[in-house]
This record gives C-alpha cells, structure tokens and sequence, in this order.
C-alpha cells in the first residue's frame, strides 16, 4: 500500500474551504446553542411555571432524536410545513445550535443548582434582588463550573456537524466525499480529513484549558 | 418604636410545626441573646425576621416596614437587617474588600470610590485592613467571619442577626469574633444572637430568649436566668453545654 503526499497535497485548498465552512457552521451552532442553553437552563433551574414545561419538551426531543434526524427534518420537513426556503447553511447552523442549546440548558441547570444555596441567602440578606444575586454571584460561580462540560459540549457540536453532508452542506466531511470520489484515493482524503478535525478539536480544546485556567474554578 | 415587633409567627416544613405562636418585640440597642437546643427552631426564627424564610401566619414588622406578600417587602426588610452565618458564606470568587463593596455597590447605589472607602473602613474596624486583597479561602475561619460581618454591616443596616457566628470556629478564634461583636454592641447596634456562648450572653446580652420546641421558654435578664434558672428544661440545658 502507497501513501501518495501528492493527493493529499492538491486536495489541501478544497479541504481548507470545507473547514472554513465547518467552522463557521460550529461557531453560529456553539453561539446559538449558548444562547438558547443559557436561557433555558435558567427556567429549568428556577422551574418557572408554564415555560419550564415546554423547556423540558424541547430537550427531550432533541435529546431524544439522532442529529441526522433533526437535520433532515429542518432541511427537508420544515420548509413543507412552513413555506420557507433555508440554505443547506442556514439548516445546518440552526440544527446544530437547537441540538447543542439542548444539552447546554443541562449543563447551565446543573451548574447553576451546583452553587451553594446559602450563597444566595448571603445575597438576599443583604438586600440583593434575586436578579442581582443571579448577575453577581451565582452566575459567576456557574459559569466558571460549566466551563469543563461546555469544552466538551462544543466538540461534540463541532464533530456533530459532519453529518451536515446528508443534506448536502459542502463542509470538510462532505469536501472528504467529494474528494474521496474524484481522486479515488480514501486512505490518503480520510487521513487528511481526520487530521483536520483533529487540529481543530485540539484548539479548541486548548482554548476552554486557556480559559478555565483565566476563571479559577471555585 | 420596637425595631423587631412580631406577633404569633408560625412557621412549619413539610407538616412539623417548627415556630409556634411566637410573639417577640426588640427595642433599639437591645442585645438579645437566643439560645436552645438543637432543632429548636433558632435559625428558622432569625430567618423569618429577614424573611429568607417566609412564616406561615402570623405579623411581622421590622423598623416599620411589615412584611407583605411579594419580593419588594422582603427586599424592605432585609435591608434593614444584616445577616451573619454560621458557615460564613463569603462570595469565594470575590476578594475580602470586594465582598464588603459589593452591597453599598448594588444595594445602597453608591460608586466604586465611595463603596471602596466603606469596606476599608469596615474592615479596619474589624481588624483586617491588611487582608483586604485575599480571597476568602485564603483567610482563616476567624478571619472570614469578620470580614463576614463587615460585609452585613455595609449596608447600615439597624439590626444585626447572628446564627451561631462562632460555632464553626476553633476555640482559639472564637475570641476575635465574640470582640468584634462586642464593639459593635457597645457601640450601640442593636443584636439578635443565637448562640450556646453562655459567658457572652452574660458579658454583652441584655435579654435572653430560651426557645424550646418552637416557644420562647424564657424571656429575661441573662444572668438572672442563668444563674437561677426557672425550668428544669433550661437547667439541664445549662447543664449539657457545661459539660463539654
Ligand atoms: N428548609 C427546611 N426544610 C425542612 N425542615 C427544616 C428546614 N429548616 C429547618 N427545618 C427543621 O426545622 C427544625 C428547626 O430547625 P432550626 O434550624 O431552626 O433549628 P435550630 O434551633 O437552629 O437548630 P441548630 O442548633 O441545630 O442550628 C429542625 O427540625 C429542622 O430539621
Ligand atoms: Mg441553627
């Protein structure tokens, strides 16, 4: 068995391209997911009536469903039933930040319920609202906690995303296909596509160790 | 005026009554020392007053403001209180100074400057002008105490509630506390203390509560009722802090 440098070599501009797209596609989903996560932990956390049931659907339905799955309905099922048009982008940005914001609302609950209630007693008693205990005092806690499972989480999303060639995203899995077939060469398009994952799983691995070590873990 | 006026605060959890009818009315500048055993319902009494627990029934006012239903009454209340825990509960993510700013901060609205200059203040008077940069882990359970009480002083407030302030502390620390809140007593604030120090109910209260199953027992001059006591229940209270 040969290794040829040389396909590797020429397929490197295509891979670029997909790994930008990957990114791109990662960091909306993370962003979104954020968002959506932070909020939604916060209604399950403090089980505000009414809304924490519907959060409490929401995660079980994507906790409960295969990504691919959720893929193909945004893609394909959604614009049907509500006559719209979304980017193979759009799809795949949206699905990945409604999946991450599942499991992120876990993780912002969890963390915030991990800070020690007599912390919030010491806030109140000064005369601190339960917002402002939130903002000063529990939320920095939570925060610097969540910060381990939220790197884990954002590696996931950023993997996850490579099923996004199902609906034809031209990310770098779905740039590996493509190139797999034109070349005819998978061991040497596969190797190269893994390394690329792995390069920016490493980074940003690195970057949350960056920041875990900035916030001290209290 | 009495600063504490409540009448017939009950309160229980989950179906055991844990406060039952109890009446109690705090002039300015008393010093009440409340003691009993274990379970008694010492804690939940001093929370209720700053409505961290809500009673069941029962009126409750505190320096004319009553409390009422809603965030905005208890808010009332407890800026009018200050509150210091047995486990301290210091914010870990704050320095000594900044858990003393953060309420002339956020609750009195004052600016940086001004609530930088309240916590040097505070914290000279309780000892520890020169810790002001640590973090709580890094200062010892005495230590975090009294930066504990400067915090619940930072915002003014007329009354003082203390839940066993000196009970997680190694005898030889217990000191430095039981003197900050000595100066604070002489100088005037008025204190609601639970605690088993005896020898301190004695030196600094002016009034001591038993509570005894969710009642006040007794209600008089501490060195009276410690002396003579008029219960077999306070007696063999006495008797078992005595003894170890
Ligand atoms: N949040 C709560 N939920 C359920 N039960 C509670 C709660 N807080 C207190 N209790 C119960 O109420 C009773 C009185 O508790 P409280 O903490 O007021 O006693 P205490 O006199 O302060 O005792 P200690 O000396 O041990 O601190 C206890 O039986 C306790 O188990
Ligand atoms: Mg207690």
């Amino acid at each position: 068995m040969d290794f040829r440098w040389q396909v590797v070599w020429d397929a490197i501009p295509q891979m670029v391209e997909g790994a930008q797209l990957t990114a791109w596609i990662t960091l909306l989903g993370i962003g979104g997911g954020l968002l959506i996560g932070t909020i939604c932990g916060l209604i399950l956390a403090f089980r505000l009536p009414l809304m924490h049931w519907l959060v409490f659907v929401y995660v079980s339905v994507i906790r409960g469903t295969p990504i691919v799955v959720q893929a193909m309905f945004i893609y394909f099922a959604l614009p049907l039933a509500l006559d719209i048009t979304l980017s193979g982008f759009a799809a795949a940005s949206l699905c990945l930040a409604l999946n991450a914001g599942a499991y992120i609302s876990e993780i912002a609950r969890g963390s915030v319920l991990s800070v020690d209630p007599g912390l919030t007693d010491a806030g109140l008693a000064l005369g601190l609202s339960y917002p402002q205990v939130l903002l000063h005092v529990v939320g920095p806690l939570a925060l610097r906690r969540s910060i381990p499972p939220l790197g884990n989480q954002f590696i996931i999303s950023l993997k996850d995303s490579a099923l996004f060639l199902v609906i034809g995203v031209a990310e770098l899995a779905q740039k590996g296909e493509q190139l797999t077939a034109q070349t005819g060469r998978a061991l040497e398009i596969w190797t190269a596509v893994a390394v690329f994952y792995l390069l920016m799983t490493f980074s940003l691995a690195m970057l949350m160790r960056l920041l875990e070590r900035r916030l001290t873990i209290l | 005026m009495s600063l504490i006026r409540c009448d017939k605060l009950c309160k229980s959890f989950a179906g055991t009554p844990v406060l039952k009818d109890v009446d109690l009315c705090v002039q300015g500048g008393e010093i009440v020392v409340l003691t009993g055993r274990s379970g008694s319902g010492k804690s939940t009494l001093l929370r209720c007053l700053n409505a961290l627990d809500v009673p069941d029934s029962g009126t409750l006012e505190i320096a004319g403001h009553k409390l009422g239903r809603g965030q905005r009454s208890r808010q009332a209340l407890r800026r009018e209180t200050g509150m210091v825990f047995q486990q301290f509960k210091l914010f870990p993510q704050m320095t000594a100074r900044d858990n003393v700013m953060l309420g002339p901060r956020k609750v009195l609205g004052l600016s940086r400057k001004e609530s930088q200059a309240v916590a040097d203040r505070l914290l000279r008077r309780v000892g520890l002008e020169t810790e002001s940069g640590k973090l709580p882990a890094e200062l010892s359970g005495g230590q975090q105490q009294r930066v504990a009480i400067a915090r619940a002083l930072a915002v003014n407030p007329r009354i003082m509630l203390f839940d066993e302030p000196t009970s997680a502390l190694d005898p030889e620390l217990r000191g430095e506390v039981l003197r900050v809140m000595q100066d604070l007593a002489e100088d005037g604030m008025t204190m609601l203390v639970v605690t088993h120090e005896l020898r301190f109910a004695e030196k600094v209260g002016t009034r001591l509560l038993f509570l005894d199953q969710g009642r006040i027992l007794h209600d008089g001059e501490p060195s009276r009722l410690l002396r003579e006591p008029p219960s077999e229940r306070l007696r063999s209270f006495i008797g078992s802090i005595y003894s170890d």
